[in-house]
């Protein structure tokens, strides 16, 4: 669907440790698909440009976005009360390809990269693939109950680097020994750091399976300006609009090395 | 509207009818496809588009944007499709619209410029051509031009044997000095300017001890470039006879008003776009509104006003 620009009102806000889950009312005809995002103005403090925000819920009258507070756009966001009223562009950019032959689906997901893949587990459960959501965070508190909520509807497998919940490690820690690509698809969202060990841990052959959703800063979420550049393979040297060609690429499609470089 | 009604919008620059006076700033509403989903471009005055250089250029590497108080730094590095794709595939799609649009032509010698100023004039698509020789992102044919004007005089006055349409200059707003940059422009043919670009600028993230931009440096643009906006046109207004197109961080009406009265003919905006794809349209109205409450029937009878009023 082309992205609506409307002004909304918050229903709800739910607070889960370091970040807070924003339900709100969405127009006629809003449609997203999984992966793609929208860009929410956060007044302020000379604060001039929208924050990307991945869709984390969507329920036909309303949708919602799970935000991590990082700075001040983030922070203003997560003080807004039910009754106020939201500026948002969307639903933004390329999602998730939810087609594939492999039956069984892992999502990994690194702090707040877990919000674009609640919403893909909802719709892959209801095609009727297994989906399990691995999540990994610094420690078991971070995030409140949020994983209680999160384990009542998908088979969660968590991942603490304090040991304080789940296994003690990184997300990858977690994931199925050998699990190098054949038989699963990977869907990922996460750090950088993340994103990048698992690549090499799949490549080469694992590449075609994964699909990532990459961050990128961002000014219009249109295409327009060309400032949310992620380096691909093909043609060699080139960028792609994280926000409009993206967020999410193929595991083929990126150009590893560059984004390493550029970390 | 009823009391606005008897106000005209329309101006004329270089010769250009606009139905009003907002242009969108080069390389901040695309080539107008992807802000056609949530803009009628025909509520446009005018259509300034992305950069434009011979060959496809790929642009600087990222973090290409950083925000700062009032300001956004950038460091695109003039990414664009090149010449071929933008005369087959865009340019034949602009034309479609009631809409004129500039050209904005960069390069990384003279034969480029020339080259691509030539073709898109001979295209009979575009109102003008907008020669950006103040691209901060790129060393040679952008800051170097804007420091030595016998140079930039050279490369405009070639441009000018091969292009038949107006052909507006975009200068940087820190120049060697806006009236001698400007007079050589003017001398070297040019029928109007552009003003301003961004400002050379720069962040660092002090955590990491690394720079914010994966360029180095970039540009600033947005509010925080405004005031400096307004000291470009003025100074170059008072300097030479040629028509103004302001742009830098405009971001109300009254940022518009401010640049018509400092001398521009017609303004652009530029980063709000980014944030509001809908500024323009919005920014039309309230101009409506504040001729009609100030008693200006026409958007000329502000331009220049302040040398008018006797302020030098
Ligand atoms: C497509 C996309 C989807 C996203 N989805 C979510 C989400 O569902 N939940 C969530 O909490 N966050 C998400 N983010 C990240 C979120 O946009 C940033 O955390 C937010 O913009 C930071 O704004 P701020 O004003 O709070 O921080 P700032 O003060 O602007 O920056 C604080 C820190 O965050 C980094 N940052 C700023 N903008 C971005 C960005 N666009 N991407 C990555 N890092 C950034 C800065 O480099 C800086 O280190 C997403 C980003 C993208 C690009
Ligand atoms: C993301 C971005 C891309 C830009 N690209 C170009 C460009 O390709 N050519 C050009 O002449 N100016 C370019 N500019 C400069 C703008 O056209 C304008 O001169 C400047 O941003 C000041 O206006 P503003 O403060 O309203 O944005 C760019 C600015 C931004 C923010
Ligand atoms: S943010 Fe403008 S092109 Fe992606």
């Amino acid at each position: 669907m082309p992205p609506l620009l409307f002004k909304t009102t918050l229903l709800e806000r739910r607070d889960y440790g370091c970040a807070s889950e924003l339900v709100f009312r969405v127009p006629p005809g809003f449609q997203p698909h999984p992966g793609q995002f929208l860009h929410i103005l956060c007044d302020g403090e000379g604060r001039l440009l929208r924050r990307p925000f991945s869709v984390f819920g969507h329920n036909g009258r309303s949708a919602s976005v799970l935000v991590r507070e990082v700075g001040g756009g983030s922070a203003w966001l997560r003080r807004r009360m039910p009754g106020d009223e939201l500026d948002v562009l969307g639903p933004l950019g390329r999602g998730f390809d939810l087609d594939g032959e492999e039956e069984e689906a892992l999502l990994i997901a690194g702090g707040a990269g877990v919000a674009p893949l609640v919403y893909l587990g909802q719709r892959l459960r209801e095609r009727g693939v297994r989906a399990t959501l691995f999540w990994g965070m610094e420690s078991g508190k971070e995030y409140g109950t949020l994983p209680e909520r999160l384990g009542e509807e998908i088979d969660l497998r968590l991942a603490t680097t304090d040991g304080s919940r789940g296994k003690r490690g990184t997300v990858l820690d977690l994931l199925p020994c050998g699990s190098s690509g054949a038989g699963f698809r990977y869907y990922a969202c996460g750090p950088r750091p993340m994103l990048l060990s698992l690549a090499s841990r799949l490549a080469p052959g694992g590449l075609s399976s994964l699909q990532v959703s990459v961050e990128e800063r961002m000014a219009c979420g249109l295409g327009a300006c060309r400032g949310c550049a992620v380096p691909v393979a093909d043609p060699p040297g080139a960028y792609r609009a994280a926000c409009r060609e993206g967020p999410v690429f193929g595991g083929e499609e990126l150009d590893w090395e560059r984004l390493r470089v550029s970390t | 509207m009823g009391t606005a009604e008897g106000v005209d919008l329309r101006v004329e620059i270089a010769g250009i009818p606009l139905k009003n006076p907002f242009l969108a700033c080069s390389g901040t509403f695309g080539n107008g496809r992807e802000m056609s989903e949530l803009v009628d471009l025909e509520a446009l005055g005018g259509l300034m588009t992305k950069a434009v250089t011979l060959e496809p250029c790929a642009g600087n590497p990222p973090p290409r944007l950083w925000e700062t108080r009032w300001g956004m730094l950038n460091s695109i590095g003039l990414e664009n499709k090149g010449l071929e794709r933008f005369l087959s595939e865009d340019l034949p799609w602009l034309s479609g619209f009631d809409l004129p649009v500039w050209v904005n032509v960069a390069g990384f010698s003279v034969r480029e410029y020339v080259e691509v100023a030539s073709a898109v004039s001979r295209s009979g698509l575009a109102a003008a051509v907008e020669l950006n020789i103040s691209c901060p992102n790129v060393e040679r044919g952008g800051a170097h031009f804007s420091r030595h004007p016998g140079e930039t005089a050279g490369l405009v006055a070639r441009v000018r044997e091969v292009v038949d349409i107006p052909l507006f200059v975009k200068l940087p707003p820190l120049t060697v000095g806006m009236g001698e940059m400007a007079r050589a422009v003017a001398e070297a043919g040019a029928d109007g300017l552009s003003l301003v670009n961004t400002i050379p600028a720069m962040a660092v993230d002090v955590e990491r001890a690394c720079p914010r931009l994966g360029n180095v440096t970039g540009g600033l643009s947005g509010p925080a470039l405004h005031p400096v906006a307004v000291h470009a046109v003025w100074e170059a207004s008072g300097s030479v006879d040629l028509p103004v197109i302001g742009m830098g961080g405009v971001w109300s009406c009254s940022d518009a008003v401010e640049l018509f009265m400092a001398g521009a003919g017609a303004v652009a905006v530029g980063t709000l776009n980014l944030v509001e794809p809908r500024a323009v349209p919005r920014l039309v109205e309230e101009l409506r509104g504040f001729m009609s409450a100030n008693g200006y029937l026409t958007v000329t009878e502000m331009v220049g006003l302040l040398r008018r009023k006797g302020w030098r």
